[in-house]
């Protein structure tokens, strides 16, 4: 969408088009005036700008805990709404203490999202939004758990994220309290500048069986349709903090670690394929009679074909989370779905119950949200559950 | 270019005004031949730890699409008493806060930034105290005769403080 903006700018944002020249567009010839590509998402639309698209490069997800009551609550809404409209322009954010630190071309995005606690004052829950039981494999700690509200903030460049959350959280104060915050990071960009699917901290192609944007499968998958009428174009998200045993994967031969998912590590083809998008063939065996993708294999157990047709719409933000010297790694799960209890909740169950990436895979954080659907100027995130 | 201002005001993008009179679905205002000032990132100062708590600011951006000038030459809320368009100016030697004669112009197909330290709209005899959280009516008039209710977050700030205590 073309905005106003664009014609005008603002004084603060003036710089931004040659700005731009930073990132897409490496121009080796000095010579040639190539036009600078923008990377501003437009904060506007049926859906929240941030889902629809790949992880981003840098992102930070904070979870609150809700201290007021609904009309509070819209309030809150109005002033992130004018906030993410700011931040997502590169200008500074009404009352911002360090505009200088919102720029423009960043690839910003901002996601909101509410916790179950919130349709108790709100009425009008969306079907399956729940928290999620304990697997027998989950250590969840309370300190990476739950909430009553999310904002998850996207961007190319970690300043920028830091920047905005800075912003929210402040703006957010009188409302609500932070109760966790989780960093993570992504590359979905190949040597040659294109989209990849990008790669975990175990090395894997991660993210390889998602339904691809713009298709019905994809819609279908993470647009709510059957809910309450202002969740039309929304959508929920589960956000699992997983920690990665990277010492004892590591021990692993290579030929252990693709059997474990099912996948080649040097593509993300199928065990049964040569290329990454080649469907999985779960029939074939090898010389042994055993199946080629084995019957515990991630790949396998996960595969739509393998629940009933389920299908999520899943993205990765590697994390690490340093005390002194000692690192922590894992993935920032997040899996987007119409409904939790009717697509996620079967798969995360299957999965806990035989997958053979849980020798080496701990969920230590759980939280379940639903993202209202977007907004369009003059509009606010969530104001028909809040009028 | 002035086709394509108004082609650029037919996707405006004013949050702020969205309780107000002004409101229009974005088709309506592509057919509004002389498009208003266009408001955007209202805020107003919380009153909360000041040493006065009778007066604060709001601060604002405005925007003018159209081809002339428009002042804006009043504002009015129901949680103040009086308020006044007010600017920053040099006066013998030292930085003061007076009052706008005639009003804050916004140039055309360019802008006005209100702001802490430069021109703003001065909230005073306020009846409460203003909370960051609280929202805030206000009303701005403009030279063109367009009215713009908005409804405005009060917002907690630090810097400039001392302008704001000295009459």
């Amino acid at each position: 969408m073309t905005t106003r903006r664009q014609f005008f700018g603002y004084a603060g944002a003036a710089a931004a088009g040659a700005a731009a020249t930073g990132g897409a567009v490496v121009a080796l010839d000095n010579d040639t005036a190539e036009a600078p590509v923008s990377r501003t998402i437009s904060p506007y639309g049926e859906h929240q700008a941030g889902i629809a698209r790949a992880a981003p490069a840098v992102a930070e997800l904070v979870s609150f805990k809700l201290g007021t009551d609904r009309a509070g609550l819209g309030r809150l809404m109005r002033l992130w709404t004018s906030d993410i409209i700011a931040l997502a322009d590169g200008r500074a954010a009404p009352g911002d203490t360090a505009p200088e630190l919102a720029v423009a071309n960043k690839s910003l995005t901002v996601t909101v999202g509410f916790g179950p606690r919130v349709f108790e004052l709100t009425g009008q829950r969306p079907p399956g939004l729940d928290d999620l039981p304990v697997m027998k494999h989950d250590r969840l700690q309370p300190a990476w758990s739950g909430g009553d509200l999310l904002v998850m903030v996207g961007a190319d460049d970690a300043v920028s994220v830091v920047h905005a959350v800075r912003r929210l959280i402040a703006d957010a104060k009188p409302f609500a309290t932070p109760i966790w915050r989780q960093t993570g990071f992504w590359d979905s960009t190949g040597p040659d500048g294109k989209p990849v699917t990008g790669r975990n901290l175990f090395g894997q192609v991660d993210g390889t069986g998602n339904p691809a944007f713009g298709t019905p499968e994809f819609d279908q998958t993470v647009w709510s349709a059957d809910g309450p009428d202002w969740f039309r174009g929304g959508t929920t998200l589960v956000v699992r903090r997983i920690r990665l045993n990277l010492d004892t994967w590591d021990e692993l031969t290579r030929s252990e670690q693709e059997r474990a998912v099912g996948r080649k590590l040097s593509t993300g083809a199928p065990l049964t394929g040569t290329a990454e998008h080649d469907e999985l063939d779960l029939e074939a065996r090898d010389a042994d009679g055993r199946p080629v993708i084995a019957q515990n294999a991630h790949a396998r157990l996960s595969h739509h074909s393998e629940n009933d047709g389920r299908r999520i719409f899943r993205k990765g933000l590697n994390y690490v989370h340093d005390t002194g010297a000692t690192r922590e790694s894992g993935l920032i799960f997040l899996s987007h779905q119409a409904d939790v209890a009717g697509q996620f909740l079967p798969l995360l169950a299957r999965l806990d119950a035989v997958d053979a990436l849980n020798e080496w895979t701990t969920t230590i954080g759980s939280a379940v949200f639903a993202l209202p659907p977007g907004f369009q100027p003059g509009e606010w995130l969530g104001q028909k559950l809040l009028t | 270019m002035k086709t394509k201002l108004l082609a650029a005001a037919a996707v405006v993008t004013f949050l702020v005004s969205s309780c107000g009179s002004t409101e229009k679905p974005a088709a309506q205002v592509a057919a509004v031949t002389t498009p208003g000032v266009l408001v955007e990132d209202a805020w107003v100062r919380a009153t909360t730890g000041a040493k006065d708590t009778t007066m604060t600011a709001a601060f604002l951006s405005l925007t003018n699409p159209g081809d002339t000038d428009v002042k804006l030459t009043s504002a009015t809320s129901p949680v103040a008493g009086v308020v006044q368009l007010h600017e920053m100016a040099m006066q013998d030697g030292k930085m003061v806060m007076r009052e706008k004669s005639g009003g804050i112009t916004v140039p055309a197909a360019s802008h006005a930034h209100l702001s802490p330290g430069g021109d703003h709209i001065m909230l005073m005899s306020l009846k409460r105290p203003l909370n960051p959280g609280d929202e805030v009516p206000l009303t701005l008039k403009f030279s063109d005769n367009t009215t713009h209710d908005l409804k405005v977050p009060v917002k907690a700030f630090t810097e400039e403080e001392e302008h704001y205590h000295t009459k």
